[in-house]
């Protein structure tokens, strides 16, 4: 490789990409997701109101100020249920602190006798909502269960995690964080 | 996006699914160019898994340290399978120790290592942009391009695939310029590494354009700013390893003869004097010739260090027409009045026009191993590390009898 062709590209690579760096900022300025919604970090959440078995109406909008947890869940998936035992110890010692926990079953795609028989079962004291026609797992793009989206006190979703991820040990030390700063990280 | 595989029974997250076969493709394919360049694939693999695992369990390790109340209130959740609990940052860190600390005890060439590992840098870089798309993570700007994607209910730029198609356009180039892993086109190790590294930093720093998020930082993307650092950090290397300041290298030199074998020898030696600065000579050794149908043609083999300015090319041709000085005829192996043959150039590892440096007789016959045994007891490897009695402990040398018949006087002096 001749030397003069070498020192010609490479510093004509380094011209080229500064002063696409610099020009950056100034034709694409980045976009922070601000007040659009979508179940993704960074984005507002997106919001519902959704059904209790008893019938009470719950929207999610009413827990602004307080970190929320929204749990999408079948009661044929077998890591969810892993997953829950691990959430209600977690809720037991943080809904003092204002967290709510709202456990969504896709009905759509479950038994509801199944799903509330179960939940019954275990004795969670969590809320359990029902997504009886699938309206609000396709405002979150949900694609499998279980999808857990935690969302900060300024209802800004701060984790999207899907499958076993959302851990006991997880939640709490995202809450920790949540709690202490005040913000989503 | 599609986080989410869908098969049948099984849901996989895409993601995973991603990085590992993009690990698993570069992995095999820097076994090949390995075999190729002959350098050490067994370590080079073992190396790059027994990385990964410790940098998972480094990421673990490190989210436990900054969350330990987590740690406190359930132990086990050190060793808990799920995919979460992970401090990424750390974690690299652990796992470049690791690979680093690996390496050193194998005593592998950085340069020639780093050459080897270029596919795998492609791939990974490859397929960790194709799981962000998976994942719909890092994002691109709103446009309303025929090619924009519809993610988080806005028609974007699909700019994780920009920087996909980009990268497996540096791969095509990667396999041009290697001629399909048969060499690293270059005489110097780590320049192709250096050119792959620029390459994807060229790459980040057009696509970071179309990001969504940005972290500005004194007025630019910080992440765009990095790679524009990397880029003339690796363009200063390329440069640096292909014109670095001329000073002496080091190459041995085997001879050999099989026609008038001590004469020719010992003049070839003097002539070889002449030109360059010989550092050490071995005693003179003959063996059985050992290409089939030559049973009874004696050679006498000697093995000899020297120092030279010029470049391996120029060297190589300086040697060839000594041979044809001394009378040999291009298409006559039979009798060979003088044969000589680089087998190493300046700890280099290379392949140019289908011959490999070092020479790989080096690993194969005794004729050069056992002389530079004794030259060179210190001697290892360019590509593999390994030192001389294991190289010659490795030699299947039941036709390969050579015994030393002279000493030298004043060889040794180093």
């Amino acid at each position: 490789m001749n030397k003069k062709v070498f020192i010609g590209s490479g510093l004509t690579l380094i011209v080229l990409s500064l002063i696409w760096l610099v020009i950056t900022p100034v034709l694409y300025p980045g976009v922070q997701a601000g007040t659009a919604s979508a179940a993704h970090p960074g984005f507002r959440v997106p919001g519902f109101t959704l059904e209790t078995p008893q019938g009470e109406l719950i929207t999610l909008s009413d827990f602004t100020g307080q970190p929320v947890l929204v749990f999408f869940w079948t009661s044929w998936c077998s890591v969810c249920k892993a997953t829950m035992p691990g959430l209600q110890s977690a809720y037991q010692d943080y809904a003092p602190d204002g967290f709510a926990l709202l456990a969504v079953n896709a009905t759509s795609q479950d038994a509801l006798a199944a799903a509330e028989s179960y939940f019954q079962s275990q004795g969670y004291t969590f809320t359990l909502l029902l997504d009886r026609d699938g309206s609000v797992a396709r405002d979150y793009q949900m694609h499998a269960v279980p999808t857990s989206i935690l969302i900060d006190r300024n209802g800004i979703v701060t984790d999207v995690v899907i499958g076993s991820g959302m851990s006991e040990g997880f939640l709490r030390a995202r809450l920790d964080g949540i709690l202490v700063t005040g913000e989503g990280e | 996006m599609f986080p989410v595989l869908d098969l049948g029974p099984i849901a996989i997250q895409a993601s995973g699914l991603i990085l590992l076969l993009s690990l698993m493709i570069g992995i095999w394919l820097s076994r090949k160019f390995a075999k190729n360049l002959l350098t050490n694939a067994e370590a080079i693999e073992n190396g790059i898994l027994t990385g990964l695992l410790a940098g998972i369990a480094g990421a673990r390790i490190g989210f436990l340290l900054q969350n330990p109340s987590v740690f406190l209130n359930n132990p086990l959740s050190l060793v808990s399978l799920t995919p979460s609990m992970l401090n990424p940052g750390f974690g690299l860190l652990v796992g470049v120790i690791v690979i680093w600390i690996m390496a050193q005890k194998k005593h592998l060439p950085l340069w020639p290592t780093l050459d080897t590992i270029s596919p795998l840098i492609l791939m990974v870089f490859c397929g960790f942009h194709l799981a962000n798309y998976a994942n719909g993570n890092a994002y691109g700007l709103p446009t309303s391009l025929p090619w924009g994607v519809q993610l988080w209910n806005t028609l974007r730029h699909p700019v994780q695939m920009y920087a996909v198609v980009l990268g497996l356009a540096a791969l095509a180039g990667w396999l041009l310029q290697t001629r399909g892993m048969k060499q690293t086109g270059f005489q110097k190790s780590g320049v192709l590494f250096a050119i792959v590294i620029t390459a994807l930093a060229f790459i980040t720093v057009i696509i970071r354009a179309f990001a969504a998020e940005k972290l500005i930082f004194l007025g630019v993307d910080l992440v765009q700013m990095l790679a524009v650092i990397l880029l003339i950090g690796s363009l200063y290397l390329a440069y640096h390893r292909l014109f670095n300041r001329r000073h002496p290298v080091q190459v041995f030199v085997s001879l050999g003869s099989n026609l008038n074998p001590e004469k020719n020898l010992t003049k070839a030696l003097i002539t070889l004097q002449e030109i360059f600065k010989i550092r050490r000579v071995s005693g003179l050794y003959r063996s059985a010739d050992v290409r089939e149908g030559q049973a009874g043609l004696q050679f006498l083999n000697r093995m000899v260090e020297l120092e030279t300015l010029i470049p391996y090319l120029d060297l190589q041709e300086k040697l060839k027409s000594l041979e044809r000085e001394f009378g040999r005829e291009p298409g006559n192996k039979n009798r060979v009045p003088l044969d000589l043959d680089i087998i190493t150039y300046n700890g280099e590892v290379f392949v140019h026009q289908g011959k490999n440096i070092p020479d790989p007789n080096l690993t194969t016959s005794l004729y050069i191993a056992q002389l530079l045994a004794e030259i060179a007891p210190d001697f290892r490897h360019p590509g593999t590390g390994q030192t001389i009695p294991a190289i010659i402990e490795q030699i299947d040398d039941r036709e390969q009898a050579i015994e030393k018949i002279t000493e030298v006087e004043n060889g040794t002096t180093g």
